[in-house]
């Protein structure tokens, strides 16, 4: 019975297969809580600089730093869209992807240009495939983000935005609410919204606010200085975000796979176990109805 | 009687590197040393490249800050550096390395300007961890 060895080999495998899903979906689980804890490591720094910057702000007053600056006309926009460097992950990638074109549609449709910084080679692969404008495509970065990298992406649009060539940027990520829920996000990375960065957006306790600092040199500066850093850490914070969510999205992806590894596996051994049964009651039955022939001989 | 310490906390983008009280901490602004105690009036300012100083009663704390800022206010010191390391976690033989490989780089590409300046940088970062490194 040849057909009952190819489901034979099949079941084999089907198995195979789940163990390697299932080591994917531990290792994610583990990973999850590393990236998890990065994200909490990164808070303190993330709060306290937009507590800074909002005392700078309040000093020196709105709209005096380029990178606050509401470009007149808005023509060129970048879009950068952060997905990851593996598959596996369900949909994980293609929500970030399909956002950022849901923007691209609707910047064009007013006459925009825009362009793409991709972070990710998922990502990249795709925008290159669909044949977007990509002005540069970051593939190397690893699941577990440095500030390094996150300025990487920084300057590059930090540079494009002082210089003019570009009136606004849109990073789109992952956000990560739980291990079982991941929210596509769409943030303004610049210019940097005013209400981020006095009150509001920060956690400034009761009473700090009314402190009158000292700067040195003095609060342009400063405000210069600090500004592209926020940016950075804005970026960083969203590269985080992103690589937990991975995580989890690629958890779920193989937990589905394992669990669908295990009851195909059920019906492959049902099917098998019955045609099993059935060549031996053919067998049974062919011997016995010789034994007939014999004795009526 | 005000707090006789001052609380110190540093942070990096990826941690917190050190939290601490403090008799006094001194730090290289870009301005020139600037040394911190308790009651110190509120003041923002960026950090050079440079080596931190937390003394804490007899104990003296060495940090390598690798640029960043500082904030003071209602007694607490805050340093968001860029990088930052205690002076006991630098590992000696990377940055040695990382020494010789920028000062290499450096006698070799005299040509491009942008490219030794960079290397310059780096080599100074070298430096100043292998600096602090020897002092923890």
């Amino acid at each position: 019975m040849s057909k009952a060895r190819a489901v034979l080999s099949r079941i084999k495998s089907v198995e195979s297969t789940r163990q390697i899903t299932k080591t994917m979906e531990m290792v994610a689980t583990a990973k999850i809580k590393r990236a998890q804890s990065r994200i909490e490591a990164a808070r303190p720094y993330a709060i306290k600089m937009v507590d800074v910057l909002n005392s700078v702000a309040q000093h020196v007053g709105a709209g005096s730093h380029p990178l606050l600056e509401v470009h007149e006309e808005t023509k060129n926009v970048v879009i950068i869209p952060i997905t990851s460097n593996r598959g596996l992950c369900g949909a994980f990638n293609m929500n970030i992807l399909r956002r950022s074109e849901a923007i691209y549609r609707e910047e064009t449709a007013q006459g925009r240009e825009v362009s793409f910084v991709a972070v990710g080679r998922k990502g990249a692969g795709y925008l290159r495939f669909a044949e977007y404008n990509i002005i540069a495509a970051h593939t190397e970065f690893t699941d577990r983000p440095t500030f390094i990298e996150a300025k990487a992406v920084a300057d590059e649009v930090v540079e494009m935005y002082q210089e003019g060539s570009i009136d606004k940027v849109y990073i789109v990520f992952n956000h990560f609410k739980s291990a079982l829920e991941q929210k596509p996000t769409i943030h303004q990375l610049l210019p940097v919204k005013q209400a981020e960065i006095s009150g509001g957006g920060g956690e400034a306790e009761a009473g700090g606010m009314s402190v009158e600092h000292e700067f040195e040199p003095d609060a342009v500066r400063v405000l210069y200085d600090l500004l592209p850093r926020y940016v950075n850490t804005v970026v960083l914070r969203a590269l985080m975000e992103s690589a937990a969510s991975e995580h989890a999205a690629r958890r779920i992806a193989m937990k589905n796979a394992t669990d669908s590894a295990t009851d195909m596996i059920e019906n492959l051994t049902r099917w098998y176990n019955r045609a099993r049964q059935a060549q031996i009651t053919q067998e049974i039955a062919e011997i016995v109805g010789g034994a007939n022939a014999l004795q009526e001989a | 009687m005000a707090d006789r310490k001052l609380l110190c906390e540093v942070v990096s983008p990826e941690n917190i590197v050190y939290s601490g009280e403090a008799d006094m901490v001194v730090a290289l602004g870009v301005e020139g040393e600037l040394g911190i105690m308790p009651q110190h009036i509120p003041i923002v300012t960026p950090l050079a490249l440079g080596e931190l100083r937390i003394f804490n009663g007899g104990q003296r704390e060495f940090v390598a800050v690798l640029g960043g800022y500082l904030e003071f206010r209602e007694n607490k010191l805050t340093i968001l550096a860029d990088a930052a390391e205690l002076s006991h976690e630098i590992d000696i033989a990377r940055a040695e390395a990382k020494r010789i490989a920028r000062e290499h780089e450096i006698a070799e590409a005299k040509a491009s300007g942008k490219m030794l300046l960079e290397a310059e940088v780096s080599l100074r970062k070298a430096l100043i961890r292998l600096r602090v490194a020897q002092k923890g």
